[in-house]
Formats: structure tokens, sequence, C-alpha cells
């Protein structure tokens, strides 16, 4: 196996270009028409509005306001799959379609999906949906077809700032770390989103200035299997409870019917 | 837990899949504990065979149907690169795919039974006078299937549960609440049958009675369980529109009047009434499943 490769994303030199969003569709020839929708979203410059089948990668704009509305600060997030070491899609899917590669990233087989949505709603980050031409499941592939060929994935590539970086995990946390202690020494308050604690590791991961949340990113993203254990216990407890109320019913009626011949035998023996 | 943009757009299809599933695995399991009791012969358990496996051939449509690739429904059970079988046991919709291909196998043989026990045809030595339920063989059958009936009846709501979308992943009872209002709803299309077969001065009917009070009492607990469990992503997804009133309407509707009926309206002796209660219960149980599909994508 390959070393795991992944996505180092410093959210601090990112400038809102998107040329990481025309690169990805360009490159993975995804329609660019926003399903035909020409309005706008109304929220800041982010028209893409979200990851979804289409739109594999996502440049978020979050505006942010002193309270006198006189100082304004803008984070910028070129968002998209986090490739999770432990994947929630990856285990939910009944088809095999969602497999772990070689680089340790994780890849939606188009031929193979049929199109069942569990990965949508088992994705902690909101980043599946539904392809509509293929009629499957799609998300980024970190570019999968290119990596196989030596290449860089087309985002990172077209990153006119450095904000996505690509190259083995190892040595992106590493320089992840070296970036935190520099922006902590400048009086930043950065962290890494994504360490081995989340997911065993978000193989996609990110700088950050803020809380998760105001990124739109989930605290605490946890496996879909997580309550499983409990569900079925509950379950089954549920069961043998109803169970016992129809073992009961039924066997009530055939004690009176035995207790009513009893009554008969006797009577006729009288 | 963050909102969601991408919704799974589970709608109709799988919500009436789940109804009509949960109806087939609370008749087959009413029917396995009446084998167990030493009914297997009765007329209700009859009912509950001829009722089960139809049910299931249509639910096995409508999830085929409302996949994105229905010609690819076979890589649920197949892979499709190696041939190999395709099964995770951590995978609730892997496990219910196998559920909704293994269940109607062991409904079938039962069916069969009915068919042969009302006297329509016969096997070979397979006939009413010698069938398989009823028989000792009659009651290993039925707990194989009555368990497969449980997992059928349990795995949607699991699957909602092993989620990580708001509403659905915030619930572990989900699984409980769907299989208890499986068994409500299978003793609901009983009474239902047995009323229209006009069976109902047999003692079955009042049994089917009894037995229905006792679930639908243990579903409004799991019910205000459910409600009262929920945290901030489910309260926002569930008490709000649509949902609030399905729930609401499965809590009247489906609960606390057809206690009524069946309590205190001498159903066992009225058909009318036994029917009404019966399709009363199919409607809150309808409502429920609807109310717990739907919620959650409508709010994101």
């Amino acid at each position: 196996m390959a070393a795991a490769m992944g996505f180092y994303t410093d959210t601090t030199v990112c400038i809102g270009c998107k040329a990481c969003e025309v690169a990805c569709k360009e490159w993975n020839q995804l329609p660019a028409t926003n399903g035909g929708a020409n309005t706008l979203s109304g929220n800041s410059y982010d028209n893409t509005r979200e990851l979804n089948g289409t739109h594999w990668r996502h440049v978020k704009f979050v505006e942010q306001f002193s309270p006198d509305r006189k100082q304004a600060q803008w984070l910028m997030m070129s968002d998209v799959c986090k490739h999770c070491v432990q994947a929630g899609c990856l285990e939910v899917c009944p088809t095999g379609a969602i497999i772990r590669t070689e680089f340790d990233t994780v890849v939606i087989q188009s031929d193979v999906c049929n199109g069942c949505r569990d990965c949508i709603a088992a994705c902690p980050f909101d980043v599946i949906g539904i392809n509509e031409a293929t009629g499957t499941a799609q998300k980024c592939t970190l570019c999968y077809d290119r990596l196989q060929n030596g290449l860089t994935p087309a985002c990172a590539q077209a990153c006119p700032t450095a904000s996505i970086q690509f190259g083995p995990i190892q040595e992106l946390r590493q320089r992840a770390d070296g970036r935190v202690s520099t922006l902590k020494a400048q009086g930043t308050q950065a962290y890494v989103y994504g360490d081995e604690k989340m997911l065993g590791g978000l193989n996609s991961f990110y700088l950050l200035v803020d809380r998760p949340e105001v990124y739109g990113l989930p605290p605490d993203p946890q496996l879909p299997s997580r309550s499983l254990g409990l569900s079925w216990l509950l379950s089954a407890g549920g069961a043998v409870v109803a169970g016992l109320a129809g073992a009961l019913a039924f066997r009530k009626q055939r004690m009176d019917g035995a207790a009513e011949a009893t009554t008969v035998g006797e009577g006729s023996e009288r | 837990m963050i909102p969601r943009e991408n919704l799974t757009h589970w709608d109709a299809l799988v919500y009436v899949e789940m109804f009509l599933a949960g109806v087939a695995a609370g008749a087959y399991m009413t029917a396995a504990i009446l084998e167990l009791v030493g009914r297997g012969r009765s007329s209700v358990a009859r009912t509950a065979h001829l009722i089960a496996f139809p049910l299931m051939l249509v639910c096995g449509l409508l999830l085929t149907v409302d996949l994105g690739r229905p010609e690819r429904f076979w890589h649920m059970i197949v892979q499709s690169k190696t041939s190999l079988p395709m099964f995770k046991l951590w995978s609730p919709m892997s496990m219910g795919s196998w559920l909704v291909l293994v269940f109607p196998a062991f409904a079938f043989v039962s069916f069969l039974d009915a068919l042969i026990a009302g006297r329509l045809f016969r096997i070979g030595g397979w006939r009413a006078e010698s069938t398989l339920h009823g028989s000792p063989a009659g009651r290993i059958w039925a707990v194989i299937g009555g368990l497969l009936a449980f997992a059928v009846g349990s795995y949607s709501g699991i699957l909602l549960s092993a989620t990580n979308f708001p509403g659905w992943g915030d619930s572990a009872v989900l699984g409980a609440l769907f299989v208890v209002t499986a068994v409500a709803t299978g003793l609901g299309a009983l009474l239902l049958g047995e009323a229209i077969r006009g069976q109902t001065s047999h003692p079955d009917i009042g049994d089917l009675a009894r037995a229905s009070v006792m679930v639908i009492l243990w579903q409004l607990i799991l019910i205000v369980v459910f409600v009262a469990t929920l945290g901030p992503a489910g309260v926002r997804v569930f008490l709000a529109g649509s949902a609030l009133v399905a729930i609401v309407g499965a809590a009247l509707l489906g609960g606390l009047l057809p206690l009524l009926l069946l309590r205190f309206g001498a159903a066992a002796a009225r058909p009318s009434m036994a029917a009404l209660a019966g399709v009363l219960v199919l409607v809150g149980g309808f409502l429920l499943r609807y109310a717990v599909v739907i919620g959650p994508q409508q709010h994101g």
C-alpha cells in the first residue's frame, strides 16, 4: 500500500477565488450549470451553496462582524470530502461500492453504486449527494485517477495560495502543526480540525481559527454504528414485551378453554 | 450533527414499504406466537400466513424501484466485481437487504401451508390433514421465521438510527418503536381480516382484541419515550409541521381510539367494531412511519 495521501487546507490563506471548484469540475467533467438554477444564494459570494453529487469542492464564505458592525472579516474555507480513516459512508454502504484505495482515500465506484442513498445519511459532514446524470451517489475521489498516474489532485494543483496542500498525511500533519505554532506565536488562535482523535483522523484536514460550527463542521463527528448495539437491544426488548403480551392473550383463551372443558367434564361426571 | 443540504429522498416508496413490511412482520410474529402456544392451525395463524408473503413481495418491489439504479438491486446481495456474497453485519441496509430476501422465503412456505390448510390444493403428502404449521416441525419453522420477522420489523428503524441525519441519528429507540408498531399493525390487519371473514364469533377474535389492547398500550408508551428522549434536533424535526400532526394522529387514531373500541366497544362481538379498530391501528402505524421518515427530511 502506498503512503496515506490527503489534503491539508490552511483556511487562513484562502482568498475565495474558487479556482479549486473550477479545476475540480473541469477535471471530473462535472456540470457547472448548478442544475440550471441561475438565482444567487444571497449568502455572501457563495453560490455553490453546498457539497453534493456534482459540487465536490465548495468554497465557504463566513462573514463576521463586530457588534457595532464597523469591522468585518471573512473566513474562507475550501470544503471537500474528509476521506475519514473511519468512514461512515464506507461502513454502511450495502453494495461495496465505497472502497478505501491504496492511498487511504475513500472512493465511490460509480459502476457499482445502485443509488440506495444510505451513505448520504451516514456521512457526518453532509458531503455526499446524488448525481442525477448517473443516478448514483458521488463525491470527491481525491482525483484517484490522477493519483494513480502520479499527478496532484486538480484542486490542489490549481490553488494559487497553497491553501490546499496535497501530500503524504504524516508530512502534511507536521506542516500543519508548524503553521499552528507560528500563528499562535502571532496571537492567532489556530488549531487543526481532523486529527487522529476524530474518526481515526481525517485525511482531508483543516487549519481553522474559529469553532468548527462557524464553518458548518460538526464539532464531534461520529460513526453511524455508534449506537447500533443499543438499538438492537432496545428493539429486542420492545419485541419481547409485545411478544409476551401476545402470548399472554392467546394463552389465556387456551387456559380459559381448558378450565371450561374441565368444568364441563366435571358437570357430565355428575 | 449538522443541518442537512443533501437529503436522502426516502419518500413515499420508502415509508409505504416500511409500513407494509411492518404489517407482514407483525402478522408473522403473531402467527409464530400462536404456533408456540399450540394454536398453529388456528384461523388467525392461517390469515397471518396469507398476509405476510404477498406484502413482502410488494416490499421488495418498492425497495427496488426506489433505488437510483434499480437494475443494480442485486449488488446488495452479490458483489458485482467478484460475485462473492455481499454482506455487512454492521450495516443495517445490508442486513435488511438479506432479510427482505430470506424472510419472504420462509413466509412463502407458510403461505403455501395456509393455502393447503384451506384445501385449495395439496403437494404430495403435504395436505390439509398434515400441514407444516401445527406440527413439531412447524414450531421450529415458526421460531426461525418469527426471529426473521422480528428483524424485518426492527431493521428499518435501526437503519434510520444508524445515520448522522439530525433526528434519525439522535434516537436509539426507533428500532423498538418500529418493531412494536409492526406487531400492533400486524394484529390490526388480523383483526380486520378476521372481521371481513366473519370470524368474529370465534374465540380467536377475543384473543386478538386482548393482545391488541396490550400491544397498543406498549406502543403508546414507546411513542411517549421516543418523544421524551428527543434531543433539540429531534424536537425541531419531529415536533413540527406534518410530522407533528402525524405523530399526534398516530397516538390518537392508532392508539387511544382503538384502545377504547377494543376495551369498551365490545369489538370481539361486533364485526364492524373489530374491523374499525383494525383499520384505525393500521392508519396509526402508517402515520407513524410517515412522520419518522419524512420529519427529518422536511427540515434537514
